[in-house]
């Protein structure tokens, strides 16, 4: 398969930016990048998902018809996400040979035979349970498997897999990288996604490593090690430390904010750290690694299955949204136009909505003020320099970042005592994005505690007096002063601290 | 919509038929309005005599007042994006309780009508309940609340209750106390301003059309959604009573399956109004609009002697066109 100078733009944001690579049969090719760099998108646009604007892919010799989910199957290229698309009613059986032709006797499927190839393949990926159990009843780890004998059923010459692993027990992993290269070695392709790089460069035969929608390296195995994998990721120019002044918190107070041995389901595993006055703490840390799970918990959207949160030194029982938000602690979440505003409605009924209560027009009955109203909310607009024709102006027709300032104005007169932020700033501009920093830094030194969550490590360096990196639902480090650099975080984000192998000399 | 010169790029497919767009938007905010003033007009050309009288149109508010009380109640709901498709039979089992308790048990007229109420309201709360705390689907709870309704409803009474009913009570729905006003058309105007400020101008209100918003939002705003929605059902089921026990007064007689009808009005009125002056939004005013439009529509369709299986006809072609109006609206809106 030969991908030549493929590129997808997005809202004018280049995506995949002319990207080339082959892949040959019988040998396992790694895709590695940050977040965003343009992994998805390109197996996107493999999958007959995504219509990419230029370039072409071609399977064989034969040019792959753009956009057609169905051309790609025919080619024989299968794709195997995180979230497997399998029936959890069907049993094995009927998943692998789902969409398959069929073996039928007088129009009725002969499962006998029809499920001789699906049990060839099944042999092949070494699947040891009966086929008939019911795909609900199957481990993750059988279900890679069930996925696998799906593709192989359909003769896929290449099999891209995302994030393989992530849910996967070390051993269950040891043996899907055994049946990966069983199956290279019989001819298949694999094409190989993952964040965790010390399993690429175990299994990989090639690397390819994304950044910014380019492909900026490509290894063959041996050739590159974890540290050059690293900083190929981050890139080369990487920054100097920035020199900015970082507020160093009075630490011998007591923390505003304190999080105590939190553990939730699988997603995040023993996390203690304190926040102080006037400080803004950020979390950094790739995608899953539990950080906007761990701000849910914060914020009451869900309780912990261990340890607790103290604010002002107080032991905290959260148990929904409103009370936290009564206790002082609001959230201005990640999917900023699915939970954080309401689109259909002003400016100021979306500043004011958590205050409804300080705008009554007499105290203790029910009816808001508009006067009040109106000046809370001008106040708000004015201060954060929200830019917006007016208070009355339907807040859907705002850029994003006045839609995020507004979201932020919505807790400056709540009495906030916690406001977490995930991901302040996606999908805003530059200037507004600064704005937005001066706010929440602004808001940090009037006594407000900050926990920012952010995957854009530029961000967590330029927002941040101190930086928690977080990996695989613990912390793996943190991060004080000249120390906060892009390169610092990134290298957090895919080792520990105690990772020898990890330290940059 | 003139604001949004900013999303050029995205419009640029539609821009080709932009005056279609701006007609389209024009229709879906005032088509409404423009249809029900096309109505009268029609109605009072063609039928000058009978349509346009003090006492056609008086006719026409009484009628619409029930349905207005009960659509309004319903609006409720819809605001905070629920359903209630009990309340036809929420209304229908609370007219013939109400009749009950003064035939039956010899309860004064003001107390029959206070527990009739509280008993719409409770019976709306626990549709709240089952749809925020159980998580029933609503259209499943309600519809499942309100077929129990008119079991129990059978249990309590098997025929109509006609005798034992006190004069006074009849009076109420047939009276007109205020201006010469029926008194059902002036119980509606203080129920539509009563709703329409707890809706714009209170807490509680504010709340409602944040939890129809956006319900993730409002929950991270610190809203107790749960309590809101069943304040929503809670008020749909007392609009629902109150609309029951006038129409048992009007009729005069507590009967079974007397108010199912009203389900179907209820809806295509609050659609139809959801598509008035607002893109897709439940409210008030519109609501009103609704009504009226479904009642003058009655009235014409009767006035021209169109046999009454047109009616049905006509109600479920104007519910279908009103969802249809306020998707479309929804749609445009969106796409602003």
């Amino acid at each position: 398969m030969r991908i030549r100078g493929l590129t997808k733009s997005f809202a004018g944001e280049l995506a995949l930016d002319h990207a080339d690579l082959d892949i040959e049969r019988g040998k396992v090719h790694g895709l590695v990048g940050a977040n965003g760099a343009g992994k998805s998108t390109l197996i996107r646009c493999l999958a007959g998902v995504t219509v990419p604007d230029e370039g072409s892919v071609t399977v064989a010799g034969e040019d792959l018809p753009k956009g057609s989910p169905r051309a790609s199957e025919q080619a024989g290229l299968a794709f195997i996400h995180q979230e497997l698309n399998l029936i959890p009613h069907f049993n094995a059986l009927q998943n692998i040979l789902l969409g398959a032709p069929k073996v039928t006797r007088f129009g009725v499927i002969d499962w006998q035979r029809s499920g001789v190839a699906a049990r060839a393949a099944a042999e092949r990926v070494g699947i040891r349970f009966p086929l008939e159990t019911k795909v609900s009843e199957l481990s993750v780890a059988q279900r890679w498997l069930v996925m696998i004998s799906k593709a192989l059923v359909r003769d896929a010459s290449m099999i891209a897999m995302d994030e393989p692993t992530a849910s996967l027990s070390g051993p269950e992993s040891e043996q899907l990288f055994a049946i990966i290269r069983d199956l290279s070695a019989q001819g298949v392709a694999i094409l190989y996604v993952s964040h965790r790089l010390e399993e690429v460069l175990q299994l990989c035969d090639r690397i390819t490593v994304l950044r910014d929608g380019r492909i900026v390296d490509a290894a063959e195995r041996g050739t590159l090690d974890k540290k050059g994998l690293v900083r190929a990721i981050i890139g080369h120019d990487i920054r100097p430390p920035d020199e900015r002044a970082r507020f160093a918190a009075d630490r011998s107070r007591q923390p505003i904010f304190s999080v105590r041995d939190v553990a939730w389901k699988s997603a995040v595993k023993g996390v203690s750290f304190d926040l102080h006055k006037g400080e803004v703490l950020a979390l950094g840390g790739l995608v899953g690694a539990g950080r906007t799970e761990l701000a849910h918990l914060v914020a009451g959207v869900a309780r912990p299955d261990a340890g607790h949160f103290e604010l002002d030194g107080k032991r905290l029982d959260i148990a929904n949204e409103a009370q936290a938000v009564r206790a002082g602690i609001a959230l201005v979440p990640e999917e900023r136009r699915s939970q954080g505003v309401m689109l259909q409605q002003s400016v100021g009924f979306n500043i004011n909505i958590s205050t409804l209560k300080k705008l009554r027009a007499i105290p203790g009955l029910p009816f808001v003020s508009g006067r009040k109203a109106r000046r809370q909310a001008e106040g708000l607009v004015a201060q954060l320099g929200i830019k917006t024709p007016g208070i009355e102006t339907k807040i859907g027709g705002l850029s994003g970042g006045n839609q995020q300032k507004a979201l932020i104005a919505r807790w400056l007169n709540a009495g906030t005592k916690l406001l977490i932020l995930d991901e302040p700033s996606r999908g805003v501009d530059v200037g507004a994005r600064e704005e937005i920093h001066d706010a929440i830094r602004a808001l940090a030194r009037s006594g407000v505690g900050i926990l920012a969550i952010s995957s854009d490590v530029e961000e967590l360096a330029l927002l941040a007096d101190r930086v928690l990196v977080m990996r695989e639902g613990r912390i793996s480090g943190e991060l004080t002063g000249s120390d906060i650099t892009e390169a610092r975080i990134i290298e957090l984000s895919y080792h520990d601290t105690n990772d020898a192998e990890g330290e940059i000399a | 919509m003139m604001a949004q010169a900013g999303t050029a790029a995205k419009d640029a497919p539609l821009r080709k038929s932009s005056w279609k767009r701006t007609a389209l938007i024009w229709l879906s905010r005032y088509g409404t309005i423009v249809g029900l003033l096309l109505m009268v007009v029609f109605f009072s050309a063609n039928a000058p005599g009978i349509f346009l009288s003090r006492a056609n149109f008086l006719n026409i508010l009484s009628q619409a007042s029930l349905t207005a009380i009960i659509a309004s109640g319903l609006t409720y709901t819809l605001v905070v994006g629920e359903f209630d498709l009990s309340i036809g039979y929420v209304a229908s089992f609370v007219g013939l309780i109400v009749t009950g308790l003064m035939a039956y048990q010899g309860f004064p007229i003001w107390l029959s009508i206070v527990c009739a109420l509280l008993l719409g309201a409770a019976i709306g709360a626990f549709n709240g309940i089952l749809v925020t705390k159980v998580r029933i689907n609503a259209v499943i709870s309600t519809l499942g609340v309100g077929t129990m309704l008119t079991g129990i409803g059978f249990t309590y009474s098997s025929f109509p209750i006609a005798t034992g009913i006190p004069r006074a009570f009849t009076d109420i729905a047939l009276g007109r106390l205020v201006f010469g006003l029926p008194n059902p058309v002036i119980i509606m105007v203080i129920v539509l301003i009563a709703l329409w400020v707890i809706l714009n101008k209170t807490d509680i209100g504010q709340k409602m059309q944040a939890v129809g918003g956006n319900l993730e939002a409002a929950r991270l705003s610190g809203i107790r959604v749960d309590r809101i929605k069943i304040f929503a059902f809670a008020t749909a089921g007392f609009c629902a009573a109150l609309t029951g026990t006038l129409l048992s007064s009007l009729l005069g007689s507590g009967t079974l399956a007397a108010a199912d009808g009203y389900l179907l009005d209820a809806f295509a009125a609050v659609f139809l109004g959801s598509a008035t002056l607002k893109e897709g939004e439940f409210h008030i005013t519109g609501t009103l609009v609704g009504v009226l439009i479904l009642a003058v529509g009655f009235n014409g369709l009767s006035i021209f002697g169109a046999p009454t299986h047109f009616q049905p006809i006509f109600k479920g072609g104007i519910l279908v066109l009103a969802v249809g109006m306020s998707a479309l609206a929804r749609r445009y809106a969106a796409s602003a």
